[in-house]
C-alpha cells in the first residue's frame, strides 16, 4: 500500500472520529477507527507500513483524547505488526476470521493502555470493561463487514444483474 | 513516478525488518513517554495543547456536518410519532408549569436565605454552554473534547457541569478545543459531601462507570440513596453541584465505609455542558503561569 493511501485511510479514520464523537448515536458506535485503518494496512501484508501506520494513527488517538501521548501509539505499532502476522501467515480468512482478529487485538490495545496507564500515570488498573468488550464488539463486526465488503464480486454482480435487466 | 522494484518489495514484507522497525518505534514511544510522565502532574502535554488548536477547525466542521446529519435523522423520524409526541409534550409541559409554580415559590424563599446568609458567592457561575466533540472511553480513561477553548475564556482546571450534576474538568487548552477528564475517570477526584450528614470525603471514578466514595468513617449513618455533592474543597469544583446519588454501602475491612456512587449525570448521553469559571484558587495560578511566560 502507498504512503498516500495509508495518509488518506488515517485522516479518514480521524474524521470518522470526529463525525461520531459528534453524534448522538455515539454510545451505539464506539468503533476505534484508528484500529481499522491500521487493520487495512496491515491487510497488504507489509510489515514496514503496517508498524508506521499502527503508530502515526495511534499518536493520532493519543493526541486527541490520552493524557500521555504515546500510549496508543505503542499499543498500535505492536498490533500493526501482528495484524500482519496474522495476515501473511494464517491460511484461514473470511470476514469471521477477521473479526475475530480485530476483537482479540482492540481487547489487547485496552490491556497494553491499560498496563502503560498504571506504570506511568499511576492510575488504577483497568483491562476488561463493558466499554472495551462493546467496543471490540463493535469494531469486530465492522471489520468482517468491511472484509465482506472487499471481497465481494461486486463487478460480476453488477454484470449479471445488467444481463438480468436486458433479458 | 519511481518504477516497482520487486526487491523493495520483498524487503517490505520481510518479518524481520518489520521487527526492526517496530522494535525502533516502541523505544521512540518509551522515551517519548518517559518525558512526559514526570513533568505531567495531572494535567495535558503543551504538545496536545498545540494538536488540539491545529486540529480545532476540522474537529468543528465535521462535528457541525455530523450534527446536522443526525438532526436530519432525527427530524425524519420525528415525522413518524410526531402525534405521540405531541401528547407527551403536553403531558410534560403541564407537569413543568406545576413545577415552575413551586420553583417560583421556592426561588423566592431561596433569594430570601442567601440575603441573609450572604452565600450568594458559593453559587457557581456559568460562563457558557460547549458542545462535545468526541469521548473516549478506554482503559480506565474517560475523557472528552469540547468544542471550546482559550478563545472563549476556557482555563485549565475550568470544571464542566450539566443541570442534573457535574460532569468533570478541563485538563488541557487549546485554541478552539479543549480536553476534558470526566468524573468517571480512574484517576478522577473531588471532594464531596453527604448532603443529608454533611460528612466529608472523596468521590473518585472507578474507570468502570460508577464513582466510589472514600473516606466516610464506619460510624456514619450514611444510607442507600442519599445525595453527594461537591463539597468545594479541593480547589477545583464549586459547592453544592450534585455528584450523584448511594448506590451501596458497605463495611470495609478498615476505618472507612466502602460507598458506591451512581452518578446523577447520564454521561452516555452528553451532547452539550455547562463550563463553569475556575475556581479563584486556578484563576491565580493559571495568571501566576501567565505573567511567568512572559
Amino acid at each position: 500500500m502507498k504512503a498516500g493511501r495509508v495518509a488518506l485511510l488515517l485522516a479518514a479514520a480521524a474524521v470518522l472520529e470526529f463525525f461520531v464523537g459528534r453524534s448522538p448515536y455515539r454510545r451505539f458506535l464506539p468503533i476505534d477507527w484508528f484500529l481499522l485503518a491500521t487493520a487495512v494496512v496491515a491487510r497488504s501484508g507489509d510489515f514496514v507500513r503496517a508498524v508506521l501506520a499502527g503508530t502515526a494513527a495511534g499518536a493520532l488517538e493519543d493526541a486527541l483524547s490520552m493524557p500521555l501521548i504515546g500510549m496508543n501509539a505503542f499499543a498500535k505499532a505492536i498490533l500493526g505488526y501482528g495484524l500482519t502476522l496474522v495476515a501473511v501467515r494464517v491460511v484461514f480468512g473470511g470476514s469471521l476470521a477477521v473479526g475475530l482478529a480485530l476483537f482479540v487485538a482492540s481487547i489487547a490495545n485496552e490491556a497494553i493502555v491499560a498496563l502503560l496507564s498504571a506504570l506511568l500515570a499511576q492510575s488504577p488498573l483497568v483491562i476488561v470493561t463493558k466499554d472495551a468488550l462493546w467496543r471490540a464488539a463493535v469494531t469486530g463486526l465492522a471489520g468482517g463487514a468491511l472484509e465482506s465488503a472487499w471481497e465481494f464480486p461486486w463487478r460480476e454482480w453488477w454484470t449479471r444483474r445488467r444481463l438480468r435487466r436486458l433479458r | 513516478m519511481r518504477p516497482h522494484s520487486a526487491r523493495v518489495e520483498v524487503a517490505a514484507v520481510n518479518p524481520r525488518r518489520g521487527g526492526a522497525v517496530l522494535v525502533t518505534v516502541l523505544l521512540v514511544w518509551v522515551l517519548v513517554l518517559s518525558a512526559q510522565a514526570p513533568a505531567r502532574g495531572g494535567r495535558g502535554t503543551v504538545l496536545q495543547a498545540w494538536f488540539l488548536s491545529l486540529s480545532a477547525p476540522v474537529m468543528q466542521a465535521v462535528g457541525g456536518v455530523s450534527r446536522a446529519v443526525s438532526r436530519r435523522i432525527e427530524a425524519t423520524a420525528a415525522l413518524f410519532d410526531a402525534r405521540e409526541e405531541n401528547v407527551r409534550l403536553r403531558r410534560e409541559l403541564d407537569a413543568r408549569e406545576r413545577e415552575l409554580f413551586r420553583l417560583r415559590a421556592e426561588a423566592l424563599e431561596d433569594a430570601e436565605d442567601r440575603r441573609l446568609l450572604g452565600a450568594g458567592s458559593g453559587l457557581p457561575s456559568v460562563i457558557g454552554s460547549v458542545p462535545i466533540l468526541l469521548v473516549e472511553r478506554r482503559a480506565g480513561v474517560q475523557s472528552v473534547l469540547v468544542g471550546a477553548g482559550s478563545a472563549e475564556g476556557v482555563a485549565p482546571g475550568s470544571p464542566l457541569a450539566v443541570p442534573a450534576g457535574l460532569v468533570g474538568r478541563v485538563v488541557t487548552v487549546g485554541r478552539g478545543v479543549s480536553r476534558a477528564q470526566l468524573l468517571l475517570d480512574a484517576s478522577a477526584a473531588a471532594g464531596a459531601r453527604i448532603a443529608r450528614t454533611g460528612e466529608l470525603g472523596v468521590v473518585r471514578g472507578d474507570g468502570h462507570g460508577t464513582l466510589v466514595l472514600n473516606n466516610i468513617a464506619t460510624t456514619s449513618t450514611v444510607a442507600r440513596g442519599d445525595l453527594v455533592e461537591s463539597a468545594g474543597i479541593d480547589g477545583i469544583y464549586p459547592r453544592g453541584v450534585p455528584i450523584g446519588r448511594v448506590s451501596s454501602v458497605a463495611r470495609g475491612s478498615k476505618l472507612f465505609l466502602e460507598i458506591r456512587v451512581t452518578p446523577s449525570v447520564d454521561f452516555s448521553r452528553l451532547t452539550d455542558v455547562l463550563l463553569l469559571a475556575p475556581s479563584p484558587a486556578i484563576r491565580e495560578g493559571v495568571e501566576a503561569g501567565r505573567s511567568a511566560s512572559r
